[in-house]
């Protein structure tokens, strides 16, 4: 059996609109964050997760660690259902949420991983030895006695991956861990999450709006929208449908004015030079190329695919998100 | 036992981040002492001005206000959890990374926060009780000392159960619903003086619904050597049993409300 098996999950909240002028109740209103979502999770799978804002991301991990009960369909982690036997289940899970602390705000980080260690109820002496691993591979022996609250947003994120990390749970739930980090740090947090995963075999479900984050790790992706599941594979073969058209930038020796285009290409200017858009299916490149030739001697002429961001808009754009 | 242990380990950390800012403690310790001092104060005019509340004695309406003052604030300073921080966590999400973890929901609310500030009125409470006991001379034994106890045990679980209800509310609605505390500070303020002198309404509501009388009343009568209605010794035995009652009952309602909990934001 799959570690992760969800079958039609559905989460529907009630909300309350506020009253109106000549009602005597509040109107309710049903509101779906997750409609009928299915799928598998293999062990040792590391499996991104993206979707527009608002598109059932969270709620999908909360009901997978147990936090929401759903109003429909069902899921088996491990054999267990998170939301029934939430105690044993949240024994072997560990869930990283990036915009909310799972550590105390003011003491410093080894007081809040000692009461960890109560709480997880973890031997003294597997305790040591997986601080040492972690503090080492997350460069946190310098910041041990620091309070989190003097920790750099960075810092911080290290510090609760340990944090969650620490009862070495088999499978691992990040919501946006990279949030607000600089390069270095998200650089750093990605091999972190590599090793993690390849080493110890730990399972993790990533969700993140930083599709770089899913090109260097996920091998899988799935995509939520408005609720519903609309994608889920590879991410080569998600981008491949969409990943249609290139840009090229080009620049001219003088001020020259761009000759009319084959139709189905844009251009604007950019700079002191020129982008122009399109489809190598609809226009081949030579002649795309010989018109810009024709136009006057080019100085620079650089070619590129549009970026992931940019894909993932237009496939939102395309789903109706 | 690792529950204890687990508990312990959390205040010590909790005081400890408390005293990060030790100017902004002892100030707020400071005012909690006027706060707490001018309540005895009211007490003291009161007993100045009438001299005697029915059958109650000065030295009585001391001891009264000093067994609540001191439970009450027990209750705030150990079960901060409940008593104040929860509607907070829930709103802010706190309530997500408590669950996330392999112990019960409660017990991590009581470990999630403590409120030493509250030893000043707890100060306060006592130095009302020891007034109390030498003005009533009351004659102390060993069971009295054994129904105090258990009087301020079951009065910490009656408060708890009673700042539940607030809790609740909070995961329904995730907002704080202010009429709940009718009963829970109400109830402190009213109960510092005996249920006799209430009328008729009052004493049902603090008597069936929000059982003050039945665990500091009866037992605090007897200890005065005035037991209420004449009851025997083993009534007030029994009757502060009504706090555990009270606690259970939300205890069992608290667990069923929070499969309704909805979470908030991403």
């Amino acid at each position: 059996m799959a570690y992760i098996e969800a079958k039609g999950l559905t989460k529907v909240f009630t909300v309350r609109k506020k009253r109106e002028k000549g009602h005597l109740m509040r109107e309710k209103q049903q509101i779906t964050a997750l409609d009928s979502v299915s799928f598998r999770v293999e062990e040792g799978e590391l499996v991104g997760y993206i979707g527009p804002n608002g598109a059932g991301k969270s709620t999908t991990v909360k009901l997978l660690s147990g936090i929401l009960t759903p109003s429909a369909g069902t899921a088996c982690v491990n054999g267990l259902i998170p939301w029934e036997n939430r105690r044993q289940h949240v024994r072997d899970i560990g869930v990283v949420f990036g915009q909310r602390s799972q550590l105390w705000w003011d003491v410093p980080i080894a007081d809040s991983f000692a009461l960890l260690r109560d709480i997880y109820r973890i031997p003294l002496s597997s305790y040591t030895k997986r601080l040492d691993e972690l503090t080492d591979a997350l460069q946190l022996e310098s910041l041990l006695r620091t309070p989190l609250r003097q920790l750099s947003l960075g810092q911080r994120m290290r510090a609760e991956l340990c944090g969650s990390l620490l009862h070495s749970p088999r499978l691992l739930f990040l919501d946006e861990p990279t949030i607000g980090l600089d390069a270095v740090s998200k650089l750093a947090l990605r091999d972190f999450l590599r090793h993690e995963n390849k080493e110890n075999g730990t399972t993790v479900l990533l969700t993140t709006h930083d599709m770089e984050d899913i090109a260097a790790l996920c091998s899988r992706v799935m995509v939520l929208g408005h609720g519903k599941k609309l994608f889920d594979g590879a991410l080569n073969d998600l981008l491949a449908r969409y990943d249609t058209s290139r840009i090229v930038f080009v620049r001219y020796d003088g001020d020259i004015v761009l000759p009319p285009l084959p139709e189905q290409c844009t251009s604007e200017r950019d700079g002191d030079g020129y982008r122009i858009v399109y489809e190598p299916a609809q226009v081949p490149t030579s002649v795309l190329l010989s018109a810009l030739q024709a136009a006057g001697p080019i100085r620079e002429l650089t070619a590129q695919p549009q970026s992931i961001d940019h894909l993932i808009a237009k496939m939102y754009r395309e789903m109706d998100l | 036992m690792n529950t204890i242990k687990l508990y312990l380990h959390s205040m010590r950390m909790l005081l400890k981040s408390q005293l990060q800012y030790p100017a902004s403690f002892i100030m707020q310790t400071i005012a909690q002492l006027v706060m707490e001092g001018g309540e005895f104060m009211a007490v003291i005019l009161i007993v100045d001005r009438f001299d005697r509340l029915n059958q109650w004695m000065p030295g009585d309406l001391f001891f009264f206000f000093g067994i609540m003052s001191v439970t009450f604030y027990l209750t705030e300073c150990f079960g901060r959890g409940v008593t104040g921080a929860f509607p907070g966590m829930v709103r802010a999400g706190q309530m997500d990374t408590l669950l996330i973890r392999p112990r019960g929901v409660l017990t991590q609310v009581l470990c999630s926060a403590i409120d030493p500030r509250r030893i000043s009125c707890i100060a306060v409470g006592t130095a009302a009780l020891v007034i109390g006991c030498q003005r009533s001379a009351v004659q102390w034994s060993l069971l009295k000392v054994l129904l105090m106890g258990e009087s301020v045990l079951c009065g910490f679980f009656l408060i708890l159960g009673l700042f539940l209800i607030e809790a609740v509310f909070c995961i329904y609605s995730v907002k704080s619903v202010e009429l709940v505390n009718a009963l829970t500070y109400g109830g402190r303020s009213a109960c510092e003086y005996p249920i006799d002198i209430f009328p008729r309404p009052l004493r049902f509501v603090f008597t069936v619904i929000a059982p003050f009388a039945l665990v500091m009343h009866v037992p605090a009568a007897y200890i005065l050597g005035k037991p209420l209605f004449g009851w025997p010794a083993w009534v007030a035995l029994v009757t502060p049993l009504a706090g555990l009652v009270t606690f259970a009952v939300m205890y069992v309602v608290f667990y069923r409300a929070m499969r309704h909990y909805r979470s908030t934001g991403s």
